[in-house]
């Protein structure tokens, strides 16, 4: 290994040592300074990503510009995701390191998901940064729904993993090497190759919770702590479509792959969208949101041929800054205990109007209605869904996207319409963190509706 | 031109609402900035209009008065371009007249929650300036759909009734429409990708489209959905009564005299210039769904005890006129009825206005609650007095002359349409008779305290009347505005 190399993954070296030294700092004085150490670490090698460039090729990962910007946006991702974390649990009262730690130790491995190179690098990475979410899941130890949710995720995931696991190995068995670059450079004909393919796509299915892979996102949505749940549906997923992007060129030219993403995307545009429909509780109604959210990327990605690799990252970038900006509103406006149905929400736009704005902002968002980055990134979508000749499925896009407008609007109407009634507002005030973890997605939400040319430049430039 | 005119148009009233930030909580001073601001932009839609003929001398591009032109988003092939011809050009200055009433005459009436009122207001304002504008059909349908969240707030927060079904349905009902058409302005544009090489959204680079019927059906039928929930026309209408009826005055004004506009406005400009074939093709079905419209909604209006949902239900009816005019698609016609898109809404928001102050005075729009106005609002029964006249199309009144172009017009391509919606004329005159008689004339049945209008109110209802009064006596000079443009949008077709 040079030195160059060395400089190539510092992020990762930064974050999975920074991990481990929260972990001895908590012995020594825990509180809630950690979470501030643990943010310069994710910040560090934030900008660590984006300043320095530098294209390695080491055994297990291959540092590129690809790699270097989809991590940086994950890492951007945790590090709002830390602010919100902070600010409740000091309202919650979860002093100790694990829970920063442990969120290092999940961007570690997310960052290892956009540089592997080969599949069983793939696999390491995504299952760490799962197991981290295992844990933090059902941190808090006291609270009845977090220990049936970690146990849901749990088992779950280790379900995902196994097929995982198992279509690794039907491929090894077929090819006789893991390197991605190996295996992408034939053509996928043989039966076990696809198999094995099939199995891996269920499992990275799972973790981007796509029908029929998703019933346990509701439950595991609803029982996480607010910020585990706003990390957990945005940065998973987008590191989970990472390791998809590098793994598609493995069945590049098998047209079932356009047919699986086909029928994931029509079933889960269909069941999250009318499923949202009945929900009460916030969370639920966002976990199946984000089912259908997730739909819109697998219908990008069945466009994969004509641009829609980008379309669908440009997508997931867009559902992450309003899933930060929702769940970390719910967040925010829970006190010491969880403010989920829906009826609770009644006229707090006014009482707390920062985190109602960005409440109301990032559910525009998700409607897609302009001028948030959620229509930029739809029209993107449809754009490459289009081109690719696509037709009936868009039109079923689009038509279930009217029905999701009716539930979004449900809590902006509930937000803003309704009198408050008996309803206590939030008790304290926001932090700055607080204040730092909803404007930032916010504003990120507006500027990419109104000019999302420069995120446009940049995709192109690292998907080529 | 180097001031960007048109873009200043479009953005100052947005800069307007975050100047109301520093004085969130002084109420006194929010009024008369957003008031200020939408005076300013009347102002600049004057000027445009006094100086029209010397733009016309100096412009660039054939047809069109100014054109404003910029890079935005070259990957998807979305440029900022807006321009400026005779038609948008009538249809700026009723924005900004309309804006203008809208918030004089909602001045004392919302007492909570002004700031964020007034936002809301002068948000939609841009929007509404920037559909009338936009020559990019991305940036078209941008605010399109932007202009919907305002009006969405403001049923919503400061309605009446059953507010928040209305506004839900108003925007579901909207996005429907808008959705598909979004699906279609992707696919031309995508076609046109395919033909010229060229990404483009702009219309006059999608003109050079060659599309075969079979699609340009197709596509014709996304916009001309999107067009008629708002126009609207007769069964995609159901939105509109419950809306008009449940919005603040200054909702139902907007939402009358601009809203309803828009879905013409953009089928003038991009439905039948895109589309020419389908159009032609699918004129029969316009026709009808604006003679059913015409019909029906005045026999409905007709049996309303609600004075809004009265005027709300006679709008569907003047804007079914309007439809017959734009699919005559003729020269006459076409003048007619973008000018009848004027008066309509300048009649109406005025018919708004004044139901809104007696609602402020008596708190209840039932018509049986009334009598014997007369005696005790002279001032407001002779406006109402005025209006519902124009409203049944009497000459020297505005409402007529838009009449008679388009069924005149109209009586040249297709004499049974015509002869039919002569018919029609009838209708208002039973409607409105019947309420101005119960409501004005008949005796006093329930005793209510009224005051007459205030100075305000006076302002904002002598304004309009005399815009009603010039246009209907000497609407030459707007005309001779539309000529151009309406020779230009009707030329293709024999």
């Amino acid at each position: 290994m040079t030195a160059d190399d060395l400089f190539a993954i510092m992020p990762l070296l930064i974050l999975s040592g920074g991990s481990v030294l929260l972990l001895l700092a908590g012995v020594v004085r825990p509180g809630g300074y950690l979470y501030g150490i643990a943010g310069a670490f994710a910040a560090a090698a934030l900008l660590w990503n984006v300043a320095v460039p530098g294209d390695a090729v080491m055994p297990g990962l291959t540092i590129t510009s690809f790699s270097r910007y989809f991590s940086a946006f994950l890492y951007g991702t945790g590090l709002v995701a830390l602010l919100l974390a902070s600010d409740y649990s000091r309202r919650r009262g979860i002093t100790g390191e694990e829970f920063p730690a442990t969120l290092l130790f999940a961007l570690t491995g997310m960052g290892a998901a956009c540089a592997a190179n080969n599949l069983l690098m793939l696999f390491i990475a995504l299952e760490s940064f799962t197991f981290a979410f295992y844990i933090l899941v059902a941190i808090e130890r006291d609270s009845e729904t977090g220990g049936e949710a970690g146990l849901k995720y749990l088992l779950n995931g280790t379900l995902s993993a196994a097929l995982m696991s198992m279509g690794i190995a039907l491929l090894y068995c077929s090819r006789g090497t893991l390197q991605l670059a190996e295996l992408a450079s034939l053509p996928a004909t043989e039966p076990l190759y696809l198999t094995g393919s099939c199995l891996i796509l269920l499992g990275l299915a799972f973790k981007l919770s796509l029908v029929p892979a998703h019933l346990w996102t509701p439950d595991v949505y609803q029982g996480a702590p607010a910020p585990v749940t706003a990390l957990l549906s945005t940065a998973s997923k987008a590191a989970t479509l990472a390791a998809l992007l590098l793994f598609i060129p493995l069945v590049n030219g098998w047209r079932g792959i356009h047919d699986i993403f086909w029928m994931l995307a029509l079933l889960s545009l269909v069941s999250g969208n009318l499923a949202a429909l009945l929900q009460n509780s916030i969370k639920r109604m966002l976990a199946w949101s984000s089912i259908a959210q997730m739909g819109y990327v697998a219908l990008a990605l069945a466009a994969a041929p004509s641009g829609g690799k980008a379309s669908a990252v440009f997508y997931a970038i867009m559902y992450a800054a309003a899933g930060l900006a929702s769940f970390g509103a719910v967040s925010l406006l829970s006190d010491r205990n969880d403010r989920d149905i829906l009826e609770q929400y009644r006229g707090l736009g006014y009482k707390s109007p920062l985190a109602g704005a960005a409440l109301a902002v990032s559910l525009f968002s998700l409607a897609g209605i302009p001028p948030t980055a959620g229509f930029m990134a739809k029209f993107a979508v449809f754009r490459s869904a289009l081109r690719n000749g696509e037709t009936a499925l868009t039109t079923v896009a689009i038509l279930t996207a009217l029905v999701a407008v009716f539930f979004y609007l449900r809590v902006v109407v509930t937000l803003y319409m309704k009198p408050p009634g008996e309803q206590p507002g939030p008790d304290a005030p926001l932090t700055a963190a607080g204040v730092a973890a909803l404007t930032i997605p916010t504003l990120v939400t507006l500027f990419l509706g109104v000019y999302p040319q420069p995120l446009l430049d940049l995709l192109t430039h690292i998907m080529a | 031109m180097s001031i960007p005119i048109l873009t200043i148009l479009v953005f100052l009233p947005l800069a307007g609402s975050l100047l109301l930030i520093p004085v969130w909580r002084c109420r006194t001073l929010m009024q008369p900035i957003a008031l200020g601001v939408a005076l300013s932009e009347l102002a600049l839609a004057l000027w445009l209009y006094v100086s029209w003929k010397g733009l016309s001398a100096a412009a660039l591009q054939p047809g069109f008065l100014l054109v404003e032109d910029t890079s935005w988003i070259p990957t998807f092939g979305i440029r900022y371009t807006l321009g400026l011809d005779g038609v948008s050009l009538l249809m700026i200055m009723l924005t900004a007249i309309v804006f203008c009433v809208g918030l004089t005459v909602s001045w004392n009436s919302i007492k909570e929650k002004t700031g964020l009122f007034l936002a809301m207001m002068l948000i939609m304002e841009s929007g509404i300036m920037g559909v009338f504008l936009a020559l990019d059909l991305a940036l078209f349908y941008l605010f399109w759909e932007m202009m919907l969240i305002p009006m969405f707030f403001l049923i919503g927060i400061w309605g009446h009734g059953r507010r928040l079904y209305s506004t839900i349905k108003f925007f579901l009902f909207t996005m429907f429409g808008s959705l598909l058409m979004l699906l279609a302005i992707i696919a031309l544009h995508l076609l046109h990708a395919q033909q010229t090489g060229t990404p483009s959204f702009e219309l006059q680079e999608l003109l050079k489209t060659d599309l075969p019927l079979e699609t340009q059906l197709w596509l014709y039928a996304a916009f001309f959905l999107a067009f008629a929930i708002k126009f609207p026309l007769f069964p995609l209408h159901t939105w509109l009564p419950d809306a008009h009826t449940d919005a603040p005055t200054a909702g139902s004004v907007i939402l009358a005299g601009l809203l309803l506009k828009t879905g013409s406005y953009a089928l003038v400009r991009f439905g039948y210039t895109l589309f020419p074939l389908a159009a032609q093709m699918m004129t029969p079905l316009l026709y009808t769904l604006a003679l059913i419209g015409i019909f029906y909604a005045s026999l409905v209006a007709f049996a309303q005890q609600d004075m809004k949902r009265l005027i709300a239900y006679s709008s569907i009816g003047h804007m079914g006129y309007v439809a017959i005019g734009i699919a005559a698609w003729q020269p006459v016609a076409l003048s007619g009825a973008i000018l009848q898109m004027a008066n309509h809404g300048i009649t109406t928001a005025a018919l708004f206005c004044l139901v809104g102050m007696l609602d402020e005075r008596a708190h209840t729009r039932e018509i049986a609650a009334f009598g014997g106005v007369w005696g005790k609002m002279p001032i407001w029964s002779f406006f109402f007095l005025l209006f519902a006249v124009t409203a049944m199309g009497v000459p020297g009144l505005n409402s007529f002359v838009g009449e008679f172009l388009i069924l005149a017009g109209t009586m040249k391509s297709s004499p049974l349409v015509a002869a039919l919606a002569f018919c029609g004329v009838v209708l208002p005159l039973i409607y409105m008779v019947r309420l101005v008689q119960e409501v004005v004339f008949q005796k006093e049945r329930q005793p209510l305290s009224l005051e007459d209008l205030n100075p305000r109110e006076i302002s904002v209802l002598v304004v309009l009347a005399l815009l009603n009064v010039w246009v209907g006596i000497h609407p030459a000079p707007l005309l001779e505005m539309l000529h151009g443009p309406v020779q230009l949008l009707t030329g293709g077709l024999p």
